[in-house]
């Protein structure tokens, strides 16, 4: 039984044999006489044809408004107006009492900001209801002019200590730092700015006419580096308004209390307004524009390279013109579709390929685009062709220009690495 | 328990018999590395008793004694270190290199068929560099992977013309395949993907062979063979991508038996590989062996000496080994199970190999 046992544990040792066969090459003598060789091409006329469209994204539609005021360059404002507010307290089926409003306090939220900033200034200004989608930079510049509502020094604000009593946590929330005025300002945990401002009925006045709607407009001032964008209700952070009132209830006693409305309309408006698509290729600005790049997949690259490394290098015809301290992402997508401005874009965030374009330099923009170049090149399937946008779209006075295919000496063009076909079969 | 060791016996052949792997690092730059074309119990001779062994698919007159349906399976697992210089690496590997059926169709002609290793061409090598692209050093890690090889699918006949001759006549198909692999790591893997190449090659190939078998008496048998293949294609889906010459090759060995529990062999084969394209040389092999006691347990020893089809240089690599084993008959005589020891040092241009191998054999008569 023993030596049964024996012979069964050396056959079972037999049948779990591993494999271990793979050694350190001695090349060439002990090597496959095939290479992995690598080529590095610039290839030229991928990308064959390319179209710039416009009017994606309106600045309603943005996840920001931008503020802005660079002399020589842009000044942009953020404009909005508040849903209305109901007339009446409703005290029992049919009975009311009307509202009689004493203060508001308005809430922004600063997304961001350049912190290199000295003395900016945040003015509010109170806008007429007309305002909306179709509003231009000139229809409201005497507002922006005349009716300034109030001003915070945002650095003065960040300067001040901060109240941390039991108190004003409970309050607010969180610690905050106040000023003279009775500004109150929070830091967000993601470095956003919480700014609360109170309104005196005159700086807010409730016209029941109006159902109690006001539209505001902020620009900013700043001894330099005055950029600044403000949360919208796309993004759930847009400005909120906190009316405070009084009313009578049914025992004729005068009740305190509040509401808040949020915007129901915000954008920003800015000069020098976007000019149009010319016959170069442009991404962003407002409303947004994105180009179409189609590329033509070499046979080479499909049958007999595998690559390693592709990016699209697009040279800008010039820098874009800002604030110094602003930035914005251009996204490449790919197209699922080729149905022009109308394509429909992959929602797959592996193929996707993003450059960070800084403003007032005209550097070349080289992004990596590798895992959509070898879908492409392993999949005669698929659409090979891209689509640039600025990521958020409509969220940015900012447009780049790119040369297009239709400039020979400046055309897109993909930076490939490959490694050519092994040769396998001969030894 | 007896039945259940055989099952468990076949089943661990079984589990054993996909993996091939290359017997030598010789082999890489070349065709591959030429099988032995051994049984257990030729192995453990060192290889002089092939010529005299039914089941070592080597010579066909020598199944021409086989009077009943028999089958016989070799298997192995080898332990090999390299050594380049002052690198080196410890490999494992398991084969199922030989399989022979054969059985009578009349009092004087048996008929068999089986497969062998060919040409094993299983290989795993790695190697590390340093690159330029687009200006800037690039670290690379390649691998380059191959499994499989060539097998020889051989059918034959042989009689017994003579008490005391036989020949035999075989066809031989070679076919087979591999799957290879190249790939290339980049150390930025975050910037480069790694680069991946797969196919499959299909080999193909023809060969003939005959050989004879005398006895000069009682005791002392001669033996000799010749073999002539003819090219070996190698496609690619249908793309043929190399059609190298194969060898022609013969041998000769002989036996004596001094007594019935005792029996010494010597053989020598020349195998004309020079044909076989870059690093391919002219073999020459030798062996001398021995086995003692009773025919249901007999011990085994061999030694044997040669060179090597591929390597690099002008002159073919070496190699030496010594050899072990043990048979064991069951049921009556109607299997028999063969245990062997081998170790094997190759030498050549830049490369010494040391290999160890556990060998175990099952010829079955049902």
């Amino acid at each position: 039984m023993k030596v049964r046992l024996t012979r069964l544990a050396l056959l079972l040792a037999l049948g779990a044999c591993t494999e271990q066969a793979t050694a350190p090459g001695v090349c060439p003598d002990f090597c496959p006489g095939g290479q992995i060789g690598v080529v590095d091409t610039i290839f030229t006329d991928m990308i064959e044809r390319d179209t710039a469209f416009s009017g994606y994204v309106e600045a309603v539609g943005g996840e920001v408004m931008a503020v802005a005021d660079v002399p020589g360059a842009v000044d942009s404002r953020a404009i909005f107006r508040m849903n209305a507010m109901p007339l009446v307290v409703v005290l029992h089926d049919t009975t009311t009492s009307p509202i009689i409003v004493d203060s508001a306090r308005l809430r922004i939220e600063i997304l961001h900001r350049d912190t290199n900033a000295t003395s900016l200034w945040i003015k509010l200004y109170r806008l007429p209801l007309t305002i909306d989608s179709t509003t231009t930079f000139a229809q409201v510049i005497p507002p922006f002019t005349d009716s300034i509502v109030d001003s915070v020094n945002v650095n003065a604000l960040l300067s001040a200590p901060l109240i941390s009593d039991t108190a004003t946590v409970r309050m607010w929330g969180d610690t905050i730092q106040t000023d003279s005025a009775g500004h109150v300002l929070l830091v967000g945990a993601d470095s956003s700015l919480i700014l609360y401002t109170d309104l005196d009925t005159a700086q807010a006045r409730f016209v029941a006419a109006d159902s109690g709607r006001v539209a505001y407009g902020v620009r900013v001032s700043a001894d330099s580096a005055n950029t600044i964008a403000l949360g919208t209700a796309d993004n759930g952070r847009g400005p909120r308004l906190t009316w405070f009132f009084n009313f009578l209830d049914s025992t004729s006693t005068a009740k305190d209390s509040s509401l808040s409305r949020g915007p129901i309309f915000d954008s920003f408006v800015f000069n020098p307004p976007t000019p149009p698509i010319d016959s170069n290729l442009a991404v962003g600005g407002v409303p947004a524009a994105r180009s179409l790049l189609r590329v033509k997949i070499p046979a080479l690259l499909r049958d007999s390279a595998d690559v390693v490394r592709a990016t699209l290098v697009m040279v800008p015809v010039g820098p874009v013109p800002g604030a110094p301290a602003d930035s914005f992402t251009i996204l490449a997508r790919a197209v699922i579709a080729d149905l022009g401005a109308k394509s429909p874009l992959s929602t797959n965030s592996q193929f996707f390929g993003t450059h960070r374009v800084h403003l007032n330099v005209a550097d070349t923009l080289r992004m990596e685009l590798t895992d959509l170049v070898r879908s492409w090149a392993l999949d005669s399937t698929l659409t090979p062709a891209l689509m640039l946008g600025q990521a958020p779209e409509a969220a940015s006075y900012t447009q780049i220009r790119f040369y297009s295919t239709r400039a020979p000496a400046f055309r897109p063009t993909l930076h490939i690495t490959f490694v050519r076909r092994y040769a396998f079969g001969a030894p | 328990m007896r039945r259940l060791f055989l099952l468990l016996l076949i089943a661990g052949l079984a589990l054993a018999a996909p993996v091939l792997a290359q017997d030598s690092q010789f082999g890489i730059r070349g065709l591959g590395t030429p099988g032995r074309g051994e049984s257990v119990r030729a192995r453990t001779t060192g290889g002089a008793f092939a010529a005299f062994d039914p089941f070592s698919p080597l010579l066909d007159a020598s199944v021409a004694d086989v009077r009943r349906v028999t089958a016989g399976v070799t298997t192995g697992t080898s332990w090999r270190t390299v050594a380049f210089g002052t690198q080196s690496a410890s490999l494992r590997v398991s084969r199922f290199p030989a399989f022979v059926l054969a059985g009578p169709i009349s009092s004087k002609f048996v008929v068999m068929a089986g497969f062998s290793t060919y040409l094993d061409k299983s290989f795993g090598i790695t190697t590390r560099d340093t690159i330029d692209i687009r200006g800037t050093p690039q670290a690379v890690r390649d691998e380059v992977t191959s499994d499989g090889g060539v097998s020889d699918l051989r059918i034959g006949l042989a009689a017994r013309l003579h008490p005391r001759f036989a020949v035999g006549v075989a066809l031989h198909g070679l076919t087979g395949s591999t799957r290879v692999t190249a790939l290339r790591h980049f150390a930025d893997s975050t910037t480069y993907r790694t680069s991946i190449a797969r196919d499959e090659v299909a080999f193909h190939g023809l060969g003939g062979s005959a050989s004879a078998l005398l006895d000069l008496g009682a005791d002392l048998r001669l033996a000799a063979w010749v073999r002539s293949d003819t090219h070996l294609r190698a496609d690619i889906r249908g793309r043929t991508v190399s059609d190298d010459d194969l060898p022609f090759a013969f041998g000769g060995a002989v036996r004596w038996r001094p007594g019935t529990e005792a029996a010494v062999a010597a053989a020598v084969t020349w195998r004309s590989w020079s044909g076989g394209g870059l690093n391919a040389h002219d073999t020459f092999n030798w062996s001398l062996g021995t086995e003692l006691g009773s025919p249901t347990s007999p011990v085994r020893f061999g030694v044997r000496g040669g060179q090597l089809a591929f390597g690099p240089g002008g002159k073919a690599p070496t190699e030496f080994g010594l050899s072990a084993g043990i048979g064991k008959q069951f049921s009556g005589g109607r299997g028999r199970l063969d245990f062997g020891i081998e170790r094997l040092e190759r030498k050549g241009t830049g490369l010494t190999e040391r290999v160890w191998s556990f060998l175990l054999g099952l010829t079955v008569r049902p």
